[in-house]
């Protein structure tokens, strides 16, 4: 502690030097934190749009790969289950906004409430959704993304079938990470008809809720031998495991945002580095005089490091509370803006606060402590016939 | 003590405030330099630095430089002595060597009773804060420090609270008559006031010895002199043990004994009275009116 005057006089010596490196490190940091806050942030996204009770049964190929519709109806005989509804891709562009495509599904009309109680649409909305052919729920992040009312027509152009369908919204799905567009299944069904196609005899995926959360295992293995050795053999999972297989892929892409992160703080450390050895060289004749006065090599090295972790784990600190005030900001924004809903999710928790932190020292430690050794070692004698 | 005073140099420029100051200042303070008359009367006449049959080289390529060769001398505690030569004579390796920043390819060293030969250089680190005082001819104060703070970086060193820490550098300033420039940073600073506040760095920490190489060498001749009286005053009211190693002729009034050295050998008998007399000739017969050579 008796040193810290020295350190933070040296620190204050060039102001925009320290400045520089201090916010190199503080980015570092900041990207390093909001990135460390994807995996939980995933998680949690998970668990808040998965129930335990939900499994969704796709083909065992993949969930593009389609199952004959027919499979519903033996699902649904299944002991234990309560409900099960199927969803097949719609994939409705939606032309007014440039043919922006949502996740819009056909299904079955009167399934959706037993299937998604807590989902919590209104009664007479479901019932609206049974008396119009036309009829659409619509989750509440897409409403408030194209400005979308109740009552409001929509045209939707599908990007699967060879149809274009006006809808009437007569229902939202009140939950604020639902980006879903629910359409009737009969009216798919019956355009595709009146084209002289065959319909829809396809199932993209069944979602089946399950009376006990604790058969759902049961149930699963049930399901997937009902489809044994058939045409289309099912793969069930939960829900939240849907949705873990969805981010999937996410996943991989994040491992290479972290590893360029990685390099990125690799670099700053460098950097850092530079800065150190630019200082140390700078007071080469100083530190002459400190090693005449009697400054051991330990305790010289000790506060050139000192110094370099000094500002590292500051602009770490000041790193960590800019990640935090970004992540709170989105929270704030998701409530207002609901293409950010997602990252409303990512939090930055101690675990990723402390890891900033070690980071930030990292920094410091790696970026100080050549130089440090450097300037410390040389024998006192030489620095000072090297000086004067 | 008193007649040691008004023995100081008839040319001194020394204001009679800094005397006062450190009468009224220093000796009031709880903290004492160092400085005992009676102990220092007993200790005085024993040697301080006792160097034997010194040898240092240096190597560049396979050339072999003696820097010093055989050099042998002893310097009272108490004493004020000035090593002086031309450029290469080999005073500041002897220096470096008294000061213990060097260590000898032959020979023995030994400064306070303690032979520096065969101590590591963190050991070497150690012994140098306690018991040596060093003074730069640039000073080399740390810019970002005030005055203060410059003077008490040696303190660092030692378990001292901060408010010990700051009253012995102050204690240590008012001695060099710069009790009103603690907060002054050095770029605000003369000089002369600078080297007055490496001084009071090389005091503060009460060494048995003070090693000035060339304390004069960037200082106008006002303040070289005040720099040379400011020396002589800490041998005489403390009874410090003064080395310094100098071109400058002056030095011959205020030392009271001068080793001169050529090519790395300590030259004595005539050859060092007529080195000495060269140097008389040199400053004009001014020193011839110096008091303590």
């Amino acid at each position: 502690m008796k040193y810290l005057g020295l350190i933070r006089a040296n620190l204050g010596r060039n102001k925009l030097r320290s400045a520089l490196t201090g916010g190199a490190v503080a980015l570092a940091v900041v990207l390093v934190c909001l990135l460390l806050t994807m995996p939980a942030g995933m998680d949690t996204m998970i668990e808040r749009l998965a129930s335990n009770t939900r499994i969704s049964v796709h083909n065992k190929a993949g969930v593009v790969y389609p199952m004959p519709y027919s499979f519903t109806r033996k699902v649904r005989q299944v002991d234990g289950i309560a409900d099960a509804v199927s969803w097949t891709w719609f994939g409705g562009a939606y032309e007014e906004e440039g043919q922006v495509t949502f996740p819009s599904f056909a299904v079955e009309v009167d399934r959706i409430g037993s299937v998604y109680p807590d989902y919590q649409i209104p009664p007479e909305q479901l019932a609206d959704f049974l008396r119009y052919r036309d009829g659409a729920i619509v989750g509440r992040q897409t409403l408030r993304k194209y400005k979308w009312k109740l009552g409001q027509r929509v045209t939707l152009r599908s990007t699967v079938w060879p149809v274009k369908l006006d809808f009437r919204i007569v229902g939202e799905i009140p939950n604020e990470r639902a980006p879903h567009f629910w359409l009737n299944r009969e009216y798919l069904d019956q355009a595709l008809k009146a084209q002289g196609r065959d319909g829809l005899g396809i199932a993209g995926v069944i979602w089946v809720r399950v009376d006990d959360p604790n058969r759902v295992n049961a149930i699963m293995r049930t399901i997937d031998t009902m489809s044994r050795n058939s045409e289309a053999e099912t793969a069930s999972e939960t829900e939240a495991s849907y949705f873990a297989n969805f981010f999937g892929s996410l996943k991989a892409f994040v491992t290479i945002i972290l590893l360029v992160t990685g390099l990125v703080s690799l670099c700053i450390v460098f950097i850092a580095a530079n800065t150190a050895s630019m200082a140390v060289r700078e007071r080469a004749a100083e530190l002459a005089v400190l090693k005449a006065i009697g400054f051991s090599r330990r305790v010289l090295f000790g506060t050139l490091l000192a110094e370099a972790m000094v500002l590292a784990s500051s602009a770490g600190l000041l790193g960590v509370l800019i990640a935090i005030g970004v992540t709170k900001a989105l929270q704030g924004a998701a409530g207002w803006n609901p293409s950010l809903g997602p990252l409303g999710s990512f939090i930055v928790t101690p675990a990723v606060i402390v890891q900033g932190v070690f980071l930030s020292l990292f920094v410091g430690m790696l970026a100080g402590v050549v130089p440090s050794f450097g300037a410390a070692r040389k024998p006192v004698v030489q620095t000072l016939h090297e000086i004067f | 003590m008193a007649d040691d005073v008004a023995s100081g140099p008839k040319n001194g420029i020394l204001p009679a405030l800094l005397v006062w100051s450190f009468l009224t200042g220093a000796l009031a303070s709880t903290w004492t330099i160092g400085y005992d008359a009676s102990s220092m009367a007993g200790e005085n006449g024993f040697p301080l630095i006792e160097i034997r049959n010194v040898t240092r080289l240096y190597r560049r390529g396979a050339d072999e430089i003696h820097a010093l060769a055989d050099v042998s001398l002893s310097v009272q505690r108490g004493h004020f002595v000035a090593f002086m030569g031309p450029s290469g004579s080999g005073k500041s390796t002897l220096m470096n060597l008294v000061s213990g920043i060097d260590r000898p390819d032959g020979g023995e060293v030994s400064v306070a009773g303690q032979l520096l030969n065969h101590l590591t250089e963190d050991e070497l680190a150690i012994w140098r804060s306690r018991h040596v005082g060093l003074v730069f001819q640039f000073f080399n104060l740390i810019p970002v420090l005030n005055a203060r703070d410059n003077v008490g970086l040696p303190l660092l060193l030692t378990d001292l609270s901060r408010d010990e820490r700051d009253r012995r550098a102050e204690t240590a300033l008012r001695i060099v008559g710069l009790q009103d420039r603690l907060d002054h940073y050095p770029r605000t600073l003369s000089g002369g006031e600078q080297q007055r506040v490496a001084i009071a760095r090389a005091l503060v920490t009460d060494p048995d010895l003070i090693v000035a190489d060339e304390p004069t060498g960037d200082l106008d001749a006002k303040n070289a002199e005040a720099t040379l009286d400011l020396l002589r005053l800490l041998k005489n009211l403390f009874g410090k043990t003064v080395v310094m190693v100098t071109h400058d002729p002056r030095a011959l009034g205020y030392a009271d004994d001068v080793f001169h050295l050529d090519k790395g050998i300590l030259l004595e008998g005539e050859s060092a009275a007529r080195a000495s007399e060269a140097l008389r000739m040199a400053l004009g017969g001014v020193v011839s009116t110096g008091a303590a050579t």
